[in-house]
């Protein structure tokens, strides 16, 4: 007769066993979504030949889903006996047979992750992984000839496998690399150098801007003759008339969605010296308040000739908050194709 | 039989002058939004124009002796002297007067003595990208969509040496390549990097970056073959151009994922980018997409063993000119975006 304490740890083996088959599966699964092929090379897959990966993800993803299902169908009266038993072993030689093949793939392909939970295991393989795998199916095998498992009763006795439950979830987070890259996740904030923000958010946030409609009066025309990014800012530059002199208006919008710090200068077209900006501006209004309705007027009748402001493309919100669509295709890369980009050069 | 496809598109981006007006435009207007004090300079691009950095000629041998090498590129013939510490590469290391009439060649000069040879190189050729087809020891090689596809023989007395580094010849693989020019097909005869382990459409995504982005980059520098550059151009295809302004070079088939975390730039940014080896630092414009380089995640060994992944892949003017063996395939760079 095995002590209560053995029996409890025993016991507990089979649900934790489970959630791990599933949620590597799970993971799995959710990288192949992602990724959209199953022969991906990440894990032991690396070690077969190309031709091979695929049925082998496939074979270790399906026998992951039925020895998880199959221990939770069992873990009662249900299969009880040899069948129970039979699920156990296969689930003790699944993990060793992992556990030899991520020695293997430590030894040859020291650079790659164990894939055991798809994207969350990049870091190569380690100590802490080789461990894992090898106490999992060390549990699997402790768990042939358990008795069908009841609920536990309220009290000390729940009391108990729930310490065992988190004894052993504690060692196996302290085993998983997986943890660290999931809580780094969880908090991650691309740096603003590496964030992509469409060229029509910046351009809808600038002519909201109070830099906008202070220099919108010498802004002569709806389309930017120039833009671009470097590192955080994005420069976008009109043309502009001071008096009979041909000038530009330089904008630098910090790239972030909303309210962004705006600079702006004035420049001579010709020689690109800066200017002053005039002092009396004159009081019309500029492109940037007649474009959001012309173009919300077109929104409102799309059957009119009238050809909308070529510049000005995606969703441009206008001053009551609609979206005004595009014309054509709106959507994708491609709608932004005719901007000014460097691709010109 | 491999087919080559000769219709790839064709731009003027790599037009100098236009270029050089955009890149110097739009520094100027920078500096216009955020150093008003220091615009109107008289080179606001800062840039090296191609003049300054005569370190690399480049051009067909016109005639060769043991003491002089003419080089002719366009109507222009060069004489540049040839010493005894001058030395040579034409599919193998050669003594400069084995270098033939008719060779495509880039010579290096001397860092002191100019119109004098330092390294001469002859119908060297470079292909990067990934394999098409294989038909034998041939394979049909794509490196983008601005380039025609590119044919690679290897021959047998290299063969050993390019499938250590390059196991898998199969189409779907990458490969990397250094060899000798014969026509429209690169005889390979170096490996220029290893082989990554993944078939390029199977790219592992680059790994997350926290906090800002460092003010330096450290990796490999590259070079590449001038398709539609002019001759002599100096810059740098930049492995991470804003996607809002796309990337032309693209391969076919779509938008790969990069490797390396680098902050969105646009053709025009300045670069200035550092020979780790030499200790030779220029300032480079960004001049295209390096759209083939951001798919090898591989480490430059010339000097010592540089971070993963490709930083810059520079033309083949400024290759040299910040003392870079193009038979090495790459040098470790430093790159400082933005100034």
């Amino acid at each position: 007769m095995l002590p209560p304490l053995v029996t409890d740890v025993q016991e507990v083996q089979i649900p934790l066993l489970s959630a791990m088959l599933l949620g590597g599966c799970a993971a799995k699964l959710t990288r192949v979504l992602r990724v959209g092929s199953m022969d991906a090379g990440l894990g032991p897959t690396a070690l077969f030949p190309m031709h091979l990966r695929r049925p082998v993800a496939i074979a270790m993803c399906a026998a992951e889903f039925i020895c998880g299902v199959m221990l939770l169908v069992t873990i009662g009266r249900f299969g009880r006996g040899e069948p129970a038993n039979a699920v156990r072993l296969a689930t003790g030689l699944l993990f060793l047979i992992a556990t030899c093949a991520l020695i293997e793939l430590r030894t040859s392909h020291p650079e790659t992750g164990c894939g055991c939970f798809g994207d969350f295991s990049r870091s190569p393989v380690s100590g802490r992984t080789l461990t894992r795998s090898a106490l999992l199916s060390l549990a699997a095998l402790a768990t042939i000839g358990l008795p069908p498992v009841h609920l536990p009763r309220p009290g000390a006795e729940a009391g108990q496998l729930l310490g065992a439950a988190v004894l052993e979830l504690l060692v196996l987070a302290v085993l998983s690399p997986e943890l660290g890259e999931a809580l780094v996740r969880l908090g991650y904030s691309e740096p603003c150098e590496l964030r992509r923000l469409p060229a029509v958010r910046t351009l809808t946030a600038l002519r909201r801007s109070s830099q906008w409609r202070r220099r919108a009066a010498v802004i002569t025309a709806d389309v930017p003759v120039d833009m671009w990014r470097e590192l955080c800012w994005r420069y976008v530059v009109f043309p502009a008339r001071v008096g009979e002199r041909e000038a530009e208006v330089v904008f630098a919008v910090y790239l972030r969605p909303h309210r962004p710090a705006i600079h702006t200068a004035l420049v001579d077209a010709a020689s690109g010296g800066v200017l002053a900006w005039p002092t009396a501006p004159a009081r019309r209004r500029g492109p940037g308040w007649a474009v959001p309705a012309r173009l919300a007027r077109a929104a409102a009748a799309p059957a009119r000739s009238r050809r909308p402001a070529a510049g000005l493309v995606g969703a441009v919100r206008t001053g009551a908050g609609r979206k005004v669509p595009p014309p054509g295709n709106g959507s994708g890369p491609g709608r932004a194709a005719h901007l000014p980009f460097s691709r010109d050069l | 039989m491999l087919q080559v496809r000769r219709e790839h598109r064709c731009c003027d981006r790599f037009a100098a002058t236009k270029t050089t007006v955009r890149t110097s435009r739009r520094r100027l207007l920078k500096d216009a939004v955020f150093r008003p004090q220091n615009s109107g300079a008289d080179d606001p691009a800062g840039l090296p124009a191609p003049g300054d950095l005569p370190r690399a000629i480049t051009g067909t041998v016109l005639d060769i002796s043991p003491h002089v090498l003419v080089i002719g590129s366009g109507a222009s013939d060069t004489r540049i002297t040839l010493t005894a510490g001058a030395t040579a590469w034409r599919g193998a290391p050669l003594e400069p007067a084995g270098v033939q009439p008719g060779d495509q060649a880039v010579v290096r000069l001397h860092r002191t003595q100019r119109g004098v040879a330092d390294r001469i190189w002859a119908n060297i050729g470079r292909v990067t990208g990934t394999i098409i087809e294989r038909s034998g020891d041939t394979l049909l090689v794509d490196e983008g969509t601005t380039k025609p596809r590119q044919v690679v023989t290897i021959p047998g007395r290299s063969a050993g040496r390019i499938q250590v580094r390059f196991p898998n010849l199969e189409p779907g693989y990458l490969i990397d390549v250094i060899g000798l020019r014969r026509g429209g097909t690169l005889e390979a005869r170096i490996p220029a990097t290893s082989q990554p382990a993944y078939p390029v459409d199977q790219l592992p995504p680059p790994a997350m970056l926290p906090g800002h982005v460092p003010a330096t980059i450290s990796g490999s520098a590259t070079w590449h073959e001038p398709s539609e550059e002019p001759p002599g151009l100096l810059g740098a295809l930049y492995p991470a151009l804003d996607p809002e302004a796309g990337c032309a070079e693209d391969p076919v088939g779509g938008v790969a994922p990069r490797f390396m975390r680098m902050p969105y730039l646009a053709i025009g940014s300045r670069l200035v980018v550092r020979n780790d080896c030499t200790a030779s630092t220029c300032t480079f414009p960004v001049t295209g997409c390096a759209a083939v380089a951001r798919l090898f995640n591989d480490r430059c060994v010339t000097c010592g063993t540089s971070p993963r992944g490709r930083v810059a892949d520079l033309t083949l003017a400024s290759f040299v000119a910040l003392g870079g063996e193009l038979e090495r395939g790459c040098f470790n760079a430093t790159i400082t975006i933005g100034r």
